[in-house]
């Protein structure tokens, strides 16, 4: 007799156990330094920057998380600290940890240290990670949108040869298309007309009138003359339709015109652009306030829109809207990664949730008070925005005091992210300008920034700086060498203390606008425009009959051709119409006279 | 470490059993549950948990472990997109957001491509890797085994510990 066949190993029990000790034991010895890896791996692939932590402590009968020595670098300066953290306990919520959720219910922060400068540079983030790249594309972003003239300091050459060639030149390339585009509405035109037809209606029409008028009505049968009235009615019905046609042809005509003079302005506007080019190759100076000021720090107040249009990137990216499955890389590991789907569904736990985060700095007299609130990895289960405010002061002897609060709603018809920040007596670094021989050292200032990217990548934003102790420092090697303009420049701002700097971003992200303005614009400008007006007067128009010389003729011509089409068109069709009106007068006294016979009506006695 | 070993032996002495053929190749196909899919994610402790409770070969657990592992890694790519395909079908988001919103199943990982792509995949061919492996183990004892068994290497190698191994596909 075989033996019953057991579906169980009972006896494994006490093995299984044993494996399910040793399993605590290594998550015991483990899971510390296995998270506190996970952690700083998860956020510098978040972050796209390095990220230190010194330890990290699970404390599971309290569902909480002790950290210390956080430091985050700055992913656009190793060398520096954005972000420095002594102590951070997390309370978690337990019960959404079994879902694979982290729901923080109280954050804790101290020893909090903004912008500190790192022991050793920080390792260059992984180049494909999503925050890289995103890094990669706003710098990028940044160096095509905004495109600031240089303020061109060399002596203004009045002499120089300025040497154009066609083929540089917009106007040919638009005057050469609208030659194009002139012979085909003239040819369409032509087609147009002539598949109108006028010519033999008007002399079948014309010849109908002829014998009619020569035919009395009275001797007619009443079958002949209803035969007449017939192809009266006929060929003025013809007529009539001919008479449409020719108004539809004039009303599109008109419109072709229309197009053709809106060419013609585009062709103007393109001769402006050349001036420019012109202009810009004989490298004159531009003495514009608006390109003053975006020549000296377009640069610095883009820098600012750049970091801040990153961070709101990176919040889009990982804070998606709404509440479809939500696609992420997988996890780490040996094995593909593979793609990682939420499925996110209403009333139950987001993924990541920051109920509250509450920072204390208190140091040396100083105390800052960091909020957080609402952060969360799906901003449409949570149904509330994230917000962050700071208020107070950071330093010592001469402190900071920093307020900035944001907002981040991606939910609902208008989604956006925004900041507003604000400190004052921040010592702010040196600022160079490009190809100047000089620079200027802020000093202790005041500083306002306010970004937004909202619906339709809409952007706003303003960067302002207030330093009323500035001072200037210039290379006196290079100074001594300097170019009429450079010396102006220098002599103008080397005796100013204060500076104020307002930069204006507003458009869209694919289609940005940016305005700087400072204190120093309309100074310099004036003392350049008195300097050396007259010099610049010559070279503009020296820039400006170069252009003309290669354009002049073509734009004459193609001005020529386009007047003589339209008035050509207008002559003609009026021309026809009045054909037509006349053909159809007759038709209806034709139509009158057969009219009464083809009827049987009875002569009425005169009065 | 030679503690964790003698750790390991005895539970494998303790856990074996001279299975038959079926019960070599059930502990195999479970096994190759643990060797596809990714290791860290919790199904695989049930499928462990499987191979230590239920009464199958748990040497055909390990040996299907140590085969299917390799052949995990080379398959990634595929799993990846058959699990792609099965988390983005319209008429499984309900039950994939239902199963997202129970406590512990997210710990599977069954949210992500290559780990429902691998579970799938394994469930669709464990009864053929069974069937196969069955036929295998049997007719390898019928015809090899006793020679495998009687011969030198085997002899010296019954004197050491990697017969230990080895013991787990000794013929009844």
């Amino acid at each position: 007799m075989s033996p019953r066949f057991k579906l169980f190993r009972w006896r494994a029990i006490g093995p299984l156990l044993l494996v399910a000790v040793l399993l605590v034991v290594l998550w015991l010895l483990l899971a510390d330094q296995v998270a506190r890896y996970e952690a700083a791996t998860a956020l510098e692939e978040t972050l796209g920057t390095q990220v230190d932590l010194a330890s990290l402590r699970l404390r599971e009968a309290e569902a909480a998380v002790d950290l210390t020595g956080l430091a985050i670098a700055d992913p656009r300066d190793p060398r520096r600290n954005l972000l420095e953290a002594g102590a951070i306990t997390i309370d978690l919520d337990p019960v959404p940890l079994a879902e694979k959720k982290i729901v923080v219910d109280r954050l804790t922060l101290s020893g909090l240290k903004f912008l500190t400068t790192r022991a050793t540079p920080a390792h260059p983030a992984d180049p494909n990670s999503p925050a890289a790249r995103l890094l990669r594309s706003t710098e990028q972003w940044a160096r095509e949108k905004f495109q600031f003239p240089t303020l061109a300091l060399g002596r203004i050459d009045t002499v120089k040869s300025l040497v154009l060639h066609p083929d540089h030149l917009g106007t040919v390339k638009a005057a050469a298309a609208l030659v194009v585009t002139a012979d085909s509405t003239r040819a369409a035109f032509d087609s147009s007309l002539q598949q109108l037809a006028l010519k033999p209606l008007v002399d079948s029409t014309s010849a109908l009138v002829t014998r009619l008028a020569q035919t009395d009505p009275k001797k007619l049968g009443l079958a002949e003359a209803a035969t007449a009235l017939k192809d009266v009615r006929q060929a003025l019905d013809r007529v009539k339709q001919a008479k449409a046609r020719v108004a539809s042809l004039e009303q599109s005509a008109k419109a072709s015109f229309g197009l053709l003079q809106q060419g013609l302005a585009g062709v103007d506007a393109a001769r402006q652009r050349d001036y420019a080019l012109a202009k810009s190759l004989l490298e004159l100076p531009s003495f514009d306030g608006p390109n003053i000021g975006g020549a000296l720090f377009g640069q610095q107040s883009t820098d600012y829109f750049q970091q801040a249009l990153f961070y709101a990137k990176l919040i889009e990216r990982y804070v998606p809207p709404g509440l479809q499955p939500w696609n992420r890389p997988g996890p780490v590991r040996a094995r593909r990664a593979g793609t990682t789907v939420e499925f996110p569904r209403m009333k139950e736990y987001p993924r990541f949730l920051l109920r509250q985060g509450d920072v204390d700095v208190t140091a040396g007299g100083a105390g800052l008070k960091l909020s957080l609130a609402g952060i969360t990895s799906q901003p449409a289960l949570y149904g509330r925005p994230a917000l962050l405010s700071a208020t107070g002061t950071l330093g010592g002897d001469h402190p900071i005091r920093l307020t900035v609060s944001g907002l981040s709603r991606h939910f609902g018809a208008s989604p956006m992210d925004s900041v507003v920040a604000e400190v004052t007596g921040v010592p702010l670094p040196a600022i160079g300008f490009p190809g100047l021989p000089i620079s200027v050292t802020p000093g202790r200032s005041t500083v306002r920034f306010a970004f937004s990217l909202g619906a339709g990548d809409r952007l706003t934003g303003t960067w302002e700086v207030d330093a009323p102790a500035a001072s200037w420092q210039g290379d006196s090697t290079r100074l001594a060498a300097a170019s009429l303009v450079e010396s102006t420049v220098w002599r103008v701002v080397s005796g100013l203390t204060q500076l104020r700097i307002r930069a204006d971003l507003g458009g869209t992200v694919g289609s940005p606008t940016i305005s700087v303005r400072s204190n120093l614009d309309e100074a310099i400008a004036d003392r350049l425009r008195g300097l050396l007006g007259e010099e610049l007067a010559k070279a503009e128009q020296k820039a400006r009959a170069a252009v003309d010389q290669i354009v002049d003729g073509q734009v004459a011509s193609l001005k020529a051709r386009v007047t003589a089409l339209e008035s050509q068109a207008l002559q003609q069709l009026p021309l026809q119409q009045s054909q037509l009106d006349d053909i159809q007068r007759l038709l209806d006294l034709q139509l009158k006279r057969f009219g009464s016979r083809a009827t049987g009506a009875l002569p009425l006695p005169k009065l | 470490m030679l503690t964790l070993l003698k750790l390991l032996q005895s539970l494998f002495r303790t856990l074996h059993s001279e299975g038959t053929p079926g019960q070599v190749a059930a502990g195999m196909m479970l096994g190759a549950g643990i060797g596809l899919t990714p290791l860290m994610n919790a199904h695989n402790l049930v499928l462990f948990a499987a191979i230590v409770l239920l009464n199958v070969s748990f040497g055909g657990g390990m040996l299907g472990l140590a085969l299917f592992t390799p052949v995990g890694f080379l398959l990634d790519p595929l799993f990846d997109r058959v699990g792609l395909l099965l988390l983005e079908i319209p008429g499984l988001r309900g039950l994939w957001t239902d199963w997202y919103n129970i406590p512990l199943l997210p710990y599977t990982g069954f949210n992500n491509s290559v780990v429902l792509g691998s579970f799938a995949v394994w469930l669709v061919c464990a009864v053929p890797i069974y069937v196969a492996a069955r036929l295998a183990v049997g007719h390898y004892r019928a015809t090899y085994g006793h020679r495998v068994l009687n011969s030198r290497f085997m002899r010296g190698l019954k004197a050491s510990k990697v017969y230990n191994v080895y013991s787990w596909f000794e013929p009844q």
